[in-house]
């Protein structure tokens, strides 16, 4: 007998504890690199040693058995030698111009992976060295000039009313510009993927990753193969946060091609420092605001630049370019907003998603910017935040208006209230030389969308199946088929508790598999905070179709069609009751599996315009306010987070234990992304390329937390829920640097913000001054 | 390389094992004796994701060359955990804290819980806190990990 | 990993067995006490070398014990010991410190105060703690003992006084005289499992206001650990005042000179080193 899960009464809203835990705490869930495949080869990228130049050959030792390993060059691509990666500017493998450190060269396979590696050592090959663009700092210097050398890979504008009326309105005007640096999601189990054929010369991939339906369909350029011949499987997944979600496509990819070339299943499971130099980051960004305000605080304009250091392809970066402008001056009010975004390409590994994608790098920005204002209008930063903070009926600044479910002002006064913020802003310290250690408070608010941008969900159509079935020897239940993935969110807990609440059953009838593309239908990839809220519903509505479809069986089988309700695990009837388990058995045995499925829509007043990026912006907006608290040693400018305190409103909560935890956990990403966690370029190589060297938090680095939610459900959508997941990235990194400011007194304008960033701020105030 | 032989105690059986003098514990754990709950994250002793116990001390297995490791030495890996009535305490209280999210580095972080409640069944946070830092955790933000640890000393079975 | 399993590793059981290895070119390998080093630079690309002598265990390099006036360390003692270890803590609390800062529990209970020092990272934990101590390492070889002070023990960037023949078997670290102070403080980007920017040991005294012992260390601001001599010098019967506790900062600051690495600036470590060894000073 292993741990049991605690189940309380009542699904939606309940604290179950976690599904995948027992086997998870029993060392018994299988992961990737867990599973023995029985004549498995193992894969190797021969990558390039530099970053830009153009490849003139590939020469091998003619000493080395070439006989013992398989080997991929662009020509035996079956399909296209491109990576479907939304735009198709990457070649699966280089073959002319190399744009990244590590762009792979070659592909081998051999038995084990030493020789792998060994035969890998074997390519030599002769590169045209060209010069690179690596920094941001090269990006914004080069966009400063308006030099035409820099090479977009996309850019979005969003205007909302007059802009230059808006700042002839102003008594003043107040810009800031803000640098945030590079984030690795350092998922604990690194990347990992298997790939063999199949009887019918398909390919079967499954590993650790985050949407299965992004894999396929995205392989079948490159390895010619209709669709459904590529079965993909979400194996148990260590971790993602992102890096999970376009990348697995290359790695899948070399692992698809290498077992097509072989005819060997072929693993791949990259090393840590494999996996930090060559897959995705977060976004370096540069935001510059220019911001219109009167002298009571009251903003006249907002004008808004965000550039991302895309890497050397374009990839998914347009996709997380958008989420960042519509979070670039989101969250309060005003009439004239202009926000442009612009991706610029650098000869590293393309950024890609992670977290919040684009919302923590424009929040970090806005967040900083709002204290600035503040102080500018000579107001408390609570107060011009509670003045200017958006309300239900107020407008976005993409033109949405706020109809309902906005936990604004309430996250905010939440915050203010169990902070006692204007209490300890009062304390905060300023750089003051008497006090011993300096304290400060800052304050951070902002909003997060839930799903995908603008009617992305209407154009998706995601679909979600439940199926009664045998779920164990004797055991009649209901399977959910979903495309998302569980990596660590709690994702199908989530769903046994909206599946069994849907068909009122007890959670022991109900489980949710890993996806399989062969069984599960399209609700579509496990990012952008949609899949309780998206997902859940369509889970939701297929339930409640299910629970129909078997009452109605009960009423004509059983009941003589009188009507009758499944309720708690019960088929009623007018005072009669019968188990489920044994309708649902029944049923089983006379008609077999049944399934039913249901697909999300948006209201049908809901625009949005994809050119100019005006009308709803998300189906629904979740809110949040963080204060954090942080202690600055002046002797040494160590910086210690002392306490957070957050709120959210992230709709009605389902499991409101594993919201929590959601929060925990990405608040604690965030003190890494805010304090910790620097990467630089050197020679075209990321600089922290090992654990040892890429610093996140250890157990004593975090902080008391005081964490609360309000619920404003949204109520389009049934059970209620908007987005948790990305949120909690968002706006800790800006109220740390709000918290220092009010500490030391000096401004922060990059993160990670570090002591020696202090130290170099003190000088120059202090040489200065 | 010629190997060498070694006879341990893990999870409660005797096993003999023959393996080159540096081959890692952690390969000899994972491949040799499949037990693969053992985790590796890193391959260099930051993660602790491979953390198991040599003789009740917590060791990071991916930097101990197995051949050092000496006869009669007693080895626990996750797996080991639910045969005791204390291993079945600290995974239920896992459980029911919610301290698990993506489950890959619980496996050493419950080897280190494991070590410390062994030792100390009445920790103070400050010893949690200490005894965990070489553990590093990317999904939960240690909150709940710490509630479970402070939940299985509540129910830890004491002689 | 498996390039390592094409060396071969010997498992002596005495000191002198061990020493007899080293002894013979044909069979001298590089030392593996705890791996927590070594295991690590292997992993992270260095290459093996063919043979390896393991000296984990060896019943000569353990044990911690007190004389009259010093502690006596076997290089095999590991971290967890020495930080737990009531003599250290009692008589050398800079290195009861100093351990507890090294890596985290698992790292702790592999590494050993030998392989520690023969590592000589200037990031080493434990080096400050030894030097400001006056002690001495002793090493053997088949052939004899030779006893070297800790202060002229580290040579260069990653390199000390020892011959191919020897190693280190234990440290010799002179208690703290009644009335001196001795403290330690590590500077990282994190509360655990930090690699330090900068770390500092003092023990000194006061005497009727006045600096009567200094000794003090500093690591990671250069290529090995080193002490400030001239700091040290000029301390000596300066009253423990304000004035002398400004210039304490600005002296250590210009005695270093520490380099840009990715954990920190040059810039910041000079300066922090004042800024440190002015605070230990001041406790």
């Amino acid at each position: 007998m292993g741990p049991k899960r605690k189940i309380k009464s009542g699904h939606v809203g309940a604290d179950s504890t976690r599904v995948d835990a027992p086997d998870k705490v029993r060392g018994r869930a299988v992961y990737t690199d867990d599973i023995d495949v029985p004549g498995c080869w193992y894969g190797k990228v021969v990558r390039s040693p530099v970053a830009h130049g153009r490849l003139r050959s590939l020469k091998r030792d003619e000493e080395f058995d070439w006989s013992r390993v398989s080997v991929v060059l662009p020509d035996d691509i079956p399909g296209k030698n491109i990576a479907d990666l939304f735009i198709h500017d990457m070649p699966f493998i280089a073959h002319d111009e190399i744009n990244y450190l590590g762009e792979p060269l070659a592909l081998v396979a051999a038995p084990d992976r030493e020789l792998a590696e060994e035969a890998a050592r074997h390519f030599h090959p002769d590169i045209e060295e060209l010069p690179g663009i690596f920094h941001m700092e090269e990006i914004v210097d080069l966009y400063k000039k308006q030099d035409s050398s820099l090479h977009s890979l996309g850019e979005q504008t969003t205007v909302k009313g007059d802009i230059e009326k808006g700042f002839s309105e102003a008594d003043m005007i107040v810009t800031g510009e803000y640098w945030a640096g590079y984030q690795e999601q350092l998922y604990i189990e690194p990347q990992a993927m298997i790939a063999e054929m199949t009887d019918d010369g398909g390919v079967f991939i499954r590993g650790s990753l985050q949407c299965p339906y992004f894999i396929n369909p995205e392989l079948c350029l490159t390895l010619n193969l209709p669709p459904e011949k590529i079965r993909v499987k979400q194996e148990m997944t260590g971790g993602a946060f992102g890096g999970k979600e376009e990348y697995p496509t290359l790695i899948a990819g070399y692992c698809a091609l290498l077992a097509m070339k072989s005819r060997h299943p072929v693993k791949i499971v990259f090393d840590r420092n494999e996996d930090i130099l060559f897959t995705t980051k977060r976004h370096p960004s540069w935001g510059r605001l220019k911001t219109g305000l009167k002298k009571d605080g009251t903003i006249t304009a907002i004008h808004a630049e965000l550039l991302l250091n895309g890497g050397a392809y374009t990839t998914i970066s347009r996709v997380v370019l958008a989420r960042g402008i519509l979070h670039a001056a989101m969250g309060y009010r005003c009439d004239n907003v202009f926000v442009d975004g612009r991706i610029f390409k650098t000869h590293t590994f393309p950024c890609g998603a992670f977290r919040g994608f684009g919302a923590p790098q424009a929040t970090w920005a806005f967040e900083s910017h709002i204290e600035e204002l503040a102080k500018a209008c000579g107001m408390l930063p609570q107060e011009f935040r509670r003045k200017n903070c958006l309300v239900q009926g107020d407008v976005t600044p993409t033109g949405m208006v706020l109809k309902d479910s906005v936990g604004s002002p309430a996250v905010l006064d939440q915050v203010l209230d169990r902070s006692d913020f204007a209490k300890k802003l009062k304390q905060s310290s300023r750089g003051n030389p008497k006090h011993k250690k300096w304290y400060g408070i800052g304050l951070a608010f902002f909003a997060h969308g839930s799903g995908f941008t603008g009617d992305g969900e209407a154009r998706f159509k995601a679909k979600g199946a439940v199926e009664l079935d045998w779920i164990e020897p004797n055991h009649p239940g209901v399977n959910i088929r979903i495309s998302s993935t569980e990596m660590g969110q709690g994702a199908f807990t989530i769903m046994d508790q909206i599946a069994a609440d849907a068909i009122s059953i007890p959670l022991d009838d109900v489980r949710c598999p890993l996806p399989d593309t062969s069984l599960c239908p399209n609700s579509g990839p496990t990012v952008a905070s949609r899949t309780t809220m998206v997902v859940g519903h369509t889970v939701h509505g297929a339930g409640l179709k299910l629970k129909a479809a078997l009452e109605e069986f009960a009423s004509k089988e059983v009941f003589e069609g009188r009507p009758v309700v499944l309720e708690n695990g019960r088929f009623v009837c007018s005072g009669e009751a019968l188990p489920f388990r044994q309708i649902a058995a029944s049923y089983l045995d006379k008609h077999g599996r049944l399934r039913t499925e249901h697909q999300f829509t948006l209201p049908p007043d809901l625009k949005w315009d994809q050119s100019t990026f005006k009308g709803d912006a998300y189906p629904a907006f979740s809110w949040g306010c963080n204060a954090a608290e942080v202690e600055v040693d002046p002797l040494t400018f160590e910086i210690r987070l002392k306490k957070v305190t957050a709120c959210f409103d992230v709709g009605r909560m389902i499991n409101p234990l594993n919201c929590k935890a959601q929060a925990e956990g990405g608040l604690v990403q965030t003190i890494g992304y805010a304090l910790m966690e620097k990467m630089g370029i050197r020679n075209g190589k990321y600089d922290a390329d090992r654990m040892q060297t890429y610093i996140v938090p250890t157990m004593p680095d975090i902080p008391e937390f005081d964490i609360t939610f309000v619920e404003y459900p949204y109520e389009f959508s049934p059970p209620g829920a908007k987005g948790i997941g990305e949120m909690p990235m968002d706006g800790l990194a800006p109220a740390i640097a709000n918290a220092i400011e009010n500490a030391t007194g000096l401004r922060c304008n990059r993160i990670p913000i570090m002591p020696e960033d202090l130290f170099t701020l003190h000088r120059a105030k202090h040489q200065n001054g | 390389m010629s190997n060498v032989k070694r006879t341990w105690n893990v999870n409660g059986e005797e096993k003999t094992l023959e393996f080159p003098p540096l081959r890692r514990l952690l390969d000899v754990i994972r491949e040799d004796m499949r037990f693969t709950g053992c985790k590796e994250g890193c391959g260099e002793g930051e993660c602790g994701a491979c953390t198991v116990l040599l003789d009740g001390v917590p060791v990071t297995s991916c930097l101990v060359a197995a051949g050092q490791v000496p006869d009669g030495t007693q080895i626990l890996t996750v797996e080991g955990l639910e045969k005791t009535e204390q291993g079945r305490v600290l995974q239920e209280a896992y459980v029911s804290a919610g301290a698990s999210q993506c489950g890959f580095c619980i496996p050493g972080m419950l080897m280190a819980s494991f070590a410390l409640l062994s030792k100390n069944s009445r920790p103070t946070e400050e010893d949690i806190l200490d005894a965990h830092g070489g553990n590093i955790c990317r999904c939960t933000g240690y909150v709940k990990i710490i509630e479970a640890v402070r939940l299985a000393a509540q129910n830890w079975p004491r002689k | 990993m498996k390039k390592l399993e094409k060396s071969d590793c010997r498992f002596p059981s005495t000191l002198k067995e061990a020493l007899e290895l080293l002894a013979n070119e044909s069979t001298r390998g590089r030392l593996l006490a705890g791996g927590s080093d070594l295991m690590v630079q292997w992993a992270a690309g260095m290459e093996p070398p063919p043979r390896v002598i393991s000296i984990k265990g060896l019943k000569e390099l353990q044990g911690i014990k007190e004389d009259d006036g010093a502690v006596v360390i076997g290089a095999g003692v590991t971290h967890a010991h020495i930080r737990s270890s009531k003599p250290v803590q009692k008589h050398l609390p800079a290195l009861a410190a100093a351990a507890a800062t090294v890596g985290g529990p698992q790292i702790q209970a592999l590494g050993t105060i030998g392989g520690n020092v023969a590592n000589a990272s200037p990031a080493g934990d434990l080096a400050p703690a030894l030097l400001i101590t006056g002690g001495e390492a002793v090493v053997a070889s088949r052939t004899g003992e030779r006893t070297i002070p800790l202060t002229k023990f580290f040579l260069a960037y990653r390199r000390i006084d020892l011959k191919p023949d020897e190693m280190i078997v234990r440290f010799v670290l002179p208690k703290r005289a009644a009335g001196e102070i001795e403290v330690f403080r590590k500077l990282g980007t994190r509360a655990a499992q930090a690699i330090s920017k900068v770390m500092c040991a003092a023990r000194f005294s006061v005497k009727a206001g006045s600096f009567e012992t200094c000794a003090v260390a500093l690591g990671s601001v250069g290529p090995t650990t080193v002490r400030l001599p001239k700091l040290e010098e000029w301390i000596i019967g300066k009253s423990a005042s304000e004035e002398t506790l400004a210039e304490v900062e600005k002296r250590a600051s210009d005695e270093v000179s520490p380099i840009d690495d990715i954990r920190s600036t040059a810039e910041y470590r000079k300066w922090v080193s004042g800024r440190l060894v002015r605070f230990l000073l001041e406790s």
